[in-house]
């Protein structure tokens, strides 16, 4: 019942479908994708040959990559991120009056998703860049400590990156948040799409998100403990050793970009190392 | 309860028993004859109430001192507030305001937001308020509607949502089509307990979701002009858990199911099923028992088969 002097949001006349999108997302890509990622990530614990392969695997995308990064996971992230706010504003916690398990999750449900946010943005940019512009990584993302992770010294990079007490603290904060939100959804998902309808199977459902949650949670953990304990001049060893053997082999075309520079000092102060050109 | 205070009905009857938290306390629990588990005797309770003179008015609490009798409900405190209205410091006052109609806890008429929690006041029991907090009862009228006067609102918009969903088995006609298909004993008893809605509004009142609204005349404005834009505004906004189990009882009816793609589509519409957040304080306050996020994950399934049949069959 629009008025013209009152006319409804784009949001508000799609809100159905909107609402059923970003549910979606929270699942398909986003949370297959979290999973996937955490369990490539643990592989670092295996050994960095085992991590540094998986990670050329995910490379042979080459040029598609960053388009497969942005269509499939940046941008379905930064609409249900971007969306959630909006659906935190429209809710009014009131777990003081109805402090009910299921109205604690609601309100953590908001403060994972927080959490989430600010941990995936700064995340991203600490390993990726979000974009790989070279004046941007160069005035920008590098002087911040950003743009750490180089693809082909895959385990050295990240256990440089990962290096101190503070941002492993942070990590794991942020990935516990990931997983809790996920599983939580997970259960919230199976009431908006219908999936769990009799009490008796969402008491099930209860179950079943709490081992999915339990599994994904010792998988992060894993993966930050594997990030944090790499022996980075060892690891730098096997991936160069790689390198050269598939450069070699034409299995893999040259690219400076992706490998840490100078390769001398690695391990010691990837932060402050120089790197030149472009990615 | 020993069986020697039971009412005589209840001794041949076991089976009548009341639920508990509708259960008259027995004598010795009252807080006047149980001084050895640490109550106090009390000759007077007190009563604090959110008050309003009007719509649009400022609130005030106000104090009132009680006379304390075994087995009082919070609709009897307020008829002896009604009967001596003056303030626990002598202020002669108008009579507190409130509805009431059942008094059994089936009409919803007398839903407040008693001791912080939304419920109805003719269940609320004195004995056991001062049991959860001895120094007072609080009383407030519900937070998501417009306040009429003290605890009196206008819950206008839970019967809009309703309407807005059309919430009723249209049997008008002229014809007489006979009876209805029958209805297997299973869907009877699924259903049953949908049935017991008595649109008392405590599942929105405690939804984070539900956000308060209050449509306030204009200057020189028409009945029919107001109703309108309240009815317009009201559309907008989130039907509530009420409603939403009501698409499901009677898109279940065997008549009623003839109209479910009508009241689908008003539940995928703006302020539809769409906006519930799943915190599920609905089904834990609902006085009847109603499985809401049942309704709520049927209806979220059927919204969204609804959406897809109409993009492929149009
Ligand atoms: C980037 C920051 C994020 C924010 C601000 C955010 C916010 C939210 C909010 C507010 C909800 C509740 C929606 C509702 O009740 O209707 C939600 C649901 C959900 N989120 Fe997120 N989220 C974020 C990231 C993520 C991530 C990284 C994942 C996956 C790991 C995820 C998975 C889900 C799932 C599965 C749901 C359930 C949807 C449903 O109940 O239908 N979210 N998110
Ligand atoms: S569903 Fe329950 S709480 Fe909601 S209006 Fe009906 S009876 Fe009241
Ligand atoms: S489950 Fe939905 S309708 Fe019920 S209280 Fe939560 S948000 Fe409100
Ligand atoms: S008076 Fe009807 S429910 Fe209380």
């Amino acid at each position: 019942m629009a008025t013209a002097s009152n006319p409804r949001s784009f949001l508000a006349r799609h809100e159905f479908l909107v609402r059923r999108l970003h549910s979606l997302t929270g699942l398909i890509p986003i949370g297959a994708f979290m999973t996937m990622h955490l369990a490539a990530n643990a592989s670092v614990l295996e050994s960095p040959g085992t991590f540094q392969r998986t990670v050329y695997q995910i490379h042979s995308l080459g040029s598609l990559l960053p388009i497969v990064e942005w269509v499939f996971i940046f941008l379905p992230i930064l609409f249900h991120g971007l969306l959630g706010l909006v659906i935190i504003r429209g809710g009014t916690m009131n777990t003081g009056a109805y402090p009910y398990a299921s109205n604690v999750r609601y309100v953590l449900q908001r403060i994972t998703g927080l959490i989430a946010l600010v941990f995936i943005v700064s995340h991203v940019l600490h390993m990726h860049g979000w974009i790989h512009a070279e004046g941007w990584l160069e005035h920008v993302v590098r002087p911040l400590g950003g743009a750490q992770f180089r693809p082909y010294n895959a385990a050295s990079t990240l256990g440089t990156a990962m290096q101190g007490t503070l941002i492993p603290l942070l990590y794991a904060m942020g990935l516990l948040a990931c997983v809790f939100h996920l599983a939580n959804g997970l259960w919230t998902m199976g009431i908006t799409w219908g999936v769990w309808i009799s009490p008796a199977a969402q008491r099930r459902a209860t179950w079943g998100c709490a081992a999915v949650g339990s599994v994904l949670a010792l998988l992060a953990l894993a993966a930050l403990r594997g990030a944090v304990t790499v022996d980075t001049h060892h690891a730098a060893e096997v991936e160069n050793a790689m390198y050269e053997a598939r450069v070699t082999a034409h299995e893999l075309l040259p690219n400076e970009h992706k490998r840490a520079r100078p390769q001398a000092d690695h391990g010691r102060s990837a932060r402050g190392a120089k790197v030149e050109g472009c990615w | 309860m020993t069986p020697e205070s039971q009412p005589a009905t209840l001794r041949q009857f076991p089976h009548l028993r009341t639920p508990d938290h509708l259960a008259t306390p027995t004598r010795h629990t009252t807080p006047m004859a149980d001084t050895e588990h640490g109550r106090i005797a009390r000759e007077y309770f007190e009563v604090r109430i959110l008050r309003q003179d009007g719509p649009g008015q400022a609130s005030y609490w106000e104090r009132h001192r009680v006379k304390y009798e075994p087995d009082m409900n919070v609709i009897s405190a307020l008829q002896k507030i009604a009967a001596h209205p003056v303030t626990i410091d002598g202020q002669p006052v108008t009579p507190v305001a409130w509805e009431c109609n059942c008094l059994e806890e089936v009409c919803g008429a007398c839903t407040m937001v008693i001791n912080g929690h939304v419920r109805q006041a003719c269940t609320a029991l004195v004995d056991r308020l001062l049991e959860q907090r001895a120094s007072e009862i609080e009383l407030r009228p519900m937070t998501k509607f417009p306040v009429l006067r003290d605890l009196v609102v206008d819950r206008g918009r839970l019967f809009h949502a309703l309407k807005k969903t059309i919430s009723w088995v249209a049997v008008d006609g002229y014809y007489d089509r006979g009876p209805g298909p029958p209805q297997s004993q299973e869907e009877q008893e699924q259903l049953y307990p949908l049935s017991h809605c008595m649109t008392c509004g405590c599942c929105v009142e405690a939804c984070p979701q539900y956000a308060y609204a209050e449509v306030t005349r204009l200057e020189g404005e028409t009945d029919e002009a107001f109703a309108a834009r309240q009815a317009a505004t009201y559309d907008r906004l989130f039907v509530g858990a009420h409603a939403i189990s009501q698409v499901v009882l009677f898109n279940s009816h065997p008549t009623g199911r003839h109209m479910s793609g009508v009241r689908l589509d008003a539940l995928i519409a703006e302020g539809g099923i769409q906006a519930c957040g799943n915190a599920q304080n609905c089904v834990a306050v609902c006085p009847q028992k109603i499985p809401l996020t049942t309704s709520i994950a049927r209806a979220g399934r059927a919204s969204t088969a609804h959406t897809l049949h109409k993009w492929f069959e149009r």
